[in-house]
């Protein structure tokens, strides 16, 4: 060790009762931050979990001008050769082609404007978790033709059951009136409240059959090994199958571009504050390092006068400062990994207004945590720099002192 | 049992009594103040930096909380004026079931008249709600059809404020007004022709054409998305209601009158109509407007912790480096609870120098920022959410009480330790101290 590093750690610990004090509040705020940020993590890897699982996949294949309009005039065909370079390309767990039109659906007096979405019934449940939302009766299958799934507040709201018997009404692809009768099949709960007022799913088959659509398809869903891999996939899809009709890829970030912004406005509002306690206990450690190095005053002096270096007066306050830090920022992690690491195996499931609240936005009502290695990574460099900051005055404070000067003071 | 009960209660009223007694010792006790006060500024560089911890802590917590507050405000806000008013009148039933078959047979008649006899009304106006069907030469979307008198209803949503093509529901027959949003979707503009659809009362599709008059672009991506504007009567004549309406929509003179203008409309019209709130009619809104009045104090509460180190830590150090001098104190007839009223009352006016200091940062703060924020970078997300692009921040009473409260109880507690310390020195000792 360093002589230094000798005095410095020495330096730390002749004031105990202080050096305590500043160590305990860089635990508290590293505890903090770990914990939040790992939260804030968890929350929003959920989101976007639940989002792809819930419709969109990892990557959806469309027409040129569908993400912007959603309407039955831009499509993609799912041809045989189609088929195939989905089925061959690298990356994809699960593909399936959906059809999405707008209709007013009614039972008796009553009518809603809705979603519907034709779902292919054996490829969509290995895409998303569609078909496990159902509650009530069962999903959409190729055996029980105009068959319908309501989503739960639009059957509530139709006052439909299961076995009810709904007309949709819609315009067709060819731009005729489109009407048929459907049976009511299942009711699925979607955690998006809007959606779950708006939302019904017929099979592919009559889809394409009530809009008049061929083989054509609205967009192709799909799911990825996992949400890192989606760009990758896009990337293989956008090569194989440009040619003949413009196609666009998209990953999930760009399918729920407010969603991305709803994650970044969260973390900036979250960082807001974290970077405050990290600054109210940065001051703490510049006023314990100042009131160290403004007692030291004729100590200094003399290693002055002894012939030590400005600059390693410079670095023993600097390391003296780090080490405070340092110690506080290890308690802090020893603490917060493990207590993180608990919650990510415990989510804490929401009850009452709160999760109601929370499925406002879409999402399902459970508190999870995920410890990244940045979020540890992060709160280290972002601690050791604020003490690396708060060091710098009192230690040119330290350097510049005269000997003479010092010497003659107290 | 009962006992022990009643000697713990009685030990707490004298315990409750005796601190009473010395607060008011302590109040009274003009020296203490003055020795504290000229305390607090012997190390003017020390109290500096915790007056700058405190100040920057302060102003940082209350500037973010007002600025996310502003985006919880605007939410509650764009709901209002958009959509909810501050009351609406109901048949009863609507509410658990928003169809055609809970209307206000009288077209709101009664409503009217009480309405127009309440001092608090700003302005009502009659409404017709119905789920429906858009459809254009090109498309077809779900949409929730709003038939209004359009100069009424211009006086308490901001639709009529937010065209930005075509012109607002006047003149023509047989005009429409969609969003932005919609419009897009349904690759039409100003002039072009739609066909709406419903189910109209006795349950038949009914389906009308209209022109497209206008366009809107609200702070609401979801309303710009699914709501379509006619005339009254014309809706009323689509879903074959006769003069019966859905709704009522009041705007209040303020928005705190509501609730009494609620009640007392609710007694005027008895049961046949159910009058509710906004708060009533959004009560997630409401949760959500609470739940970030609890989420406050938790921030302020974690900000104040990490202060209560740094006082405390300052405060141990000017104990400590005057053990002697509080020595000479004690030992000229300083009684040992006027010195924890001495060290207590130099933490409370340090924490209130830095609370000062804070709020006047705070201050700045808000005047820096009294155009908003420009957060169009994120307008998508934030519409979505019903904010719109700019952002002011809104300071509430809990953003000043929660720092003071907080910052008090903080400087109490910090400064006991040191408090404590001080008045346990035995002045024979501490004479001797250097």
């Amino acid at each position: 060790m360093s002589l230094e590093w000798r005095l410095a750690w020495r330096n730390v610990w002749r004031n105990p009762r202080r050096t305590g004090l500043t160590i305990a509040a860089t635990v508290f705020a590293v505890v903090l931050v770990v914990f939040f940020v790992a939260m804030a993590a968890g929350l929003h890897e959920k989101m976007i979990e639940d989002a792809v699982r819930l419709q969109s996949g990892h990557v959806a294949v469309a027409g040129a001008g569908y993400f912007e309009n959603r309407t039955l005039e831009q499509y993609v065909v799912v041809d045989p050769a189609v088929e195939a370079a989905f089925d061959g390309a690298e990356g994809v767990r699960a593909w399936a082609p959906r059809v999405l039109g707008f209709g007013l659906l009614s039972k008796e007096t009553d009518a809603r404007g809705v979603a519907v979405l034709g779902v292919d019934p054996e490829r969509e449940p290995e895409v998303t978790t569609l078909a496990e939302r159902v509650q009530r009766g069962a999903f959409v299958s190729n055996d029980t033709p105009r068959g319908i799934v309501l989503a739960s507040r639009l059957a509530d709201n139709l006052g439909a059951e299961v076995g009810d018997v709904l007309f949709l009404y819609s315009q067709a692809w060819t731009l005729e009136s489109a009407f048929d009768l459907f049976t009511v099949v299942g009711v699925m709960k979607i955690p998006d409240v809007n959606m779950d007022r708006s939302f019904a799913v017929i099979s592919l088959a009559d889809a394409r059959d009530f809009f008049v659509y061929g083989d054509r398809a609205s967009e192709v869903a799909v799911l990825a090994s996992d949400a890192e891999a989606a760009p990758l996939v896009a990337a293989g899809l956008r090569s194989t199958l440009e040619g003949a009709e413009p196609v666009d890829v998209r990953t999930w970030d760009r399918l729920m571009p407010e969603l991305v912004q709803f994650i970044f406005l969260d973390d900036a509002a979250m960082y807001m504050l974290l970077v405050i306690l990290v600054v109210v206990v940065g001051f703490g450690i510049l006023n314990t390092i100042l009131m160290a190095v403004l007692e030291r005053t004729r100590e200094l002096g003399v290693l002055l006068a002894l012939g030590l270096r400005p600059m390693a007066v410079f670095r023993v306050v600097y390391v003296e400062s780090l080490a405070l830090a340092g110690v506080g920022l290890l308690l802090g992690l020893v603490l917060a990994i493990p207590l993180v690491l608990w919650f990510e195996g415990h989510p804490v499931a929401l009850t009452g207004e709160m999760a109601a609240a929370t499925e406002l936005f879409g999402m399902e009502p459970v508190m999870t945590w995920k410890l990244k290695p940045l979020n540890p990574i992060g709160s280290t460099i972002t601690i050791l720099g604020v003490a690396a900051l708060a060091a710098f005055y009192p230690a040119v404070k330290a350097a510049r002192g005269r000997p003479v000067d010092a010497l003659r003071s107290l | 049992m009962g006992g022990r009960t009643a000697a713990v209660l009685a030990g707490l009223r004298r315990g409750g009594r005796f601190s009473t007694q010395v607060f008011a010792a302590i109040a009274r006790d003009r020296i203490l103040w003055r020795v504290a006060w000229r305390n607090v500024w012997r190390n003017g560089r020390r109290t500096g930096v915790v007056v700058t911890a405190i100040a920057v802590g302060i102003a940082g917590a209350v500037l973010s909380m007002a600025i996310q507050f502003g985006m919880v405000f605007q939410m509650v806000e764009t709901a209002i004026a958009t959509d909810l008013g501050h009351v609406q009148v109901h048949a009863p039933g609507f509410r658990d079931d928003p169809g055609l078959d809970h209307r206000l047979d009288d077209g709101g008649r009664a409503g009217g008249v009480a309405l127009d006899e309440l001092p608090q009304v700003a302005a009502w106006s009659p409404r017709v709600r119905a789920s429906g069907l858009i459809t254009s030469p090109r498309s077809s979307a779900g949409i929730q059809l709003i038939a209004i008198e359009p100069a009424r209803e211009a006086a308490i949503t901001v639709v009529s404020d937010s065209m930005v093509a075509g012109a607002y529901l006047d003149g023509d027959a047989r005009r429409v007004l969609i969003g932005q949003a919609l419009a897009d979707r349904l690759h039409v503009k100003v002039g072009s022709k739609v066909v709406v659809s419903a189910t109209d009362v006795h349950g038949d599709l009914a389906g009308e054409a209209f022109r497209v008059a206008g366009l809107y672009r609200t702070a609401s991506l979801e309303m710009d998305r699914t709501t379509v504007f006619v005339r009254l009567s014309e809706g009323q004549k689509l879903l074959a209601l006769g003069e019966a309406v859905s709704e009522l929509v009041v705007r209040a003179r303020d928005r705190k009158d509501a609730a009494d203008l609620a009640a007392e409309l609710g007694r005027r019209l008895g049961s046949e109509a159910d009058v509710r709130t906004w708060r009533e009619l959004a009560p997630l809104l409401v949760y959500f407007v609470d739940m970030f009045d609890q989420m406050a104090w938790i921030v302020y509460a974690a900000v104040f912790i990490a202060m209560a180190f740094g006082i405390a830590n300052v405060l141990l150090m000017a104990v400590f480096e005057r053990t002697r001098e509080i020595g000479v104190m004690r030992s000229i007839g300083m009684n040992g609870q006027r010195v924890v009223g001495l060290v207590t009352l130099e933490s409370v006016f340090l924490v209130l120098v830095g609370l000062a200091a804070g709020f006047a940062l705070t201050g700045l703060g808000l005047f820096l920022l009294r155009d908003g924020i420009d957060l169009s970078r994120w307008a998508q997300g934030l519409n979505a959410l019903g904010v719109s692009n700019t952002i002011t921040p809104v300071l509430r009473p809990a953003d000043v009480l929660a720092p003071v409260v907080v910052a008090t109880i903080t400087a109490l507690l910090a400064g006991l330790w040191p408090a404590i310390r001080a008045s346990r020195a035995q002045p024979a000792d501490a004479l001797r101290h250097v």
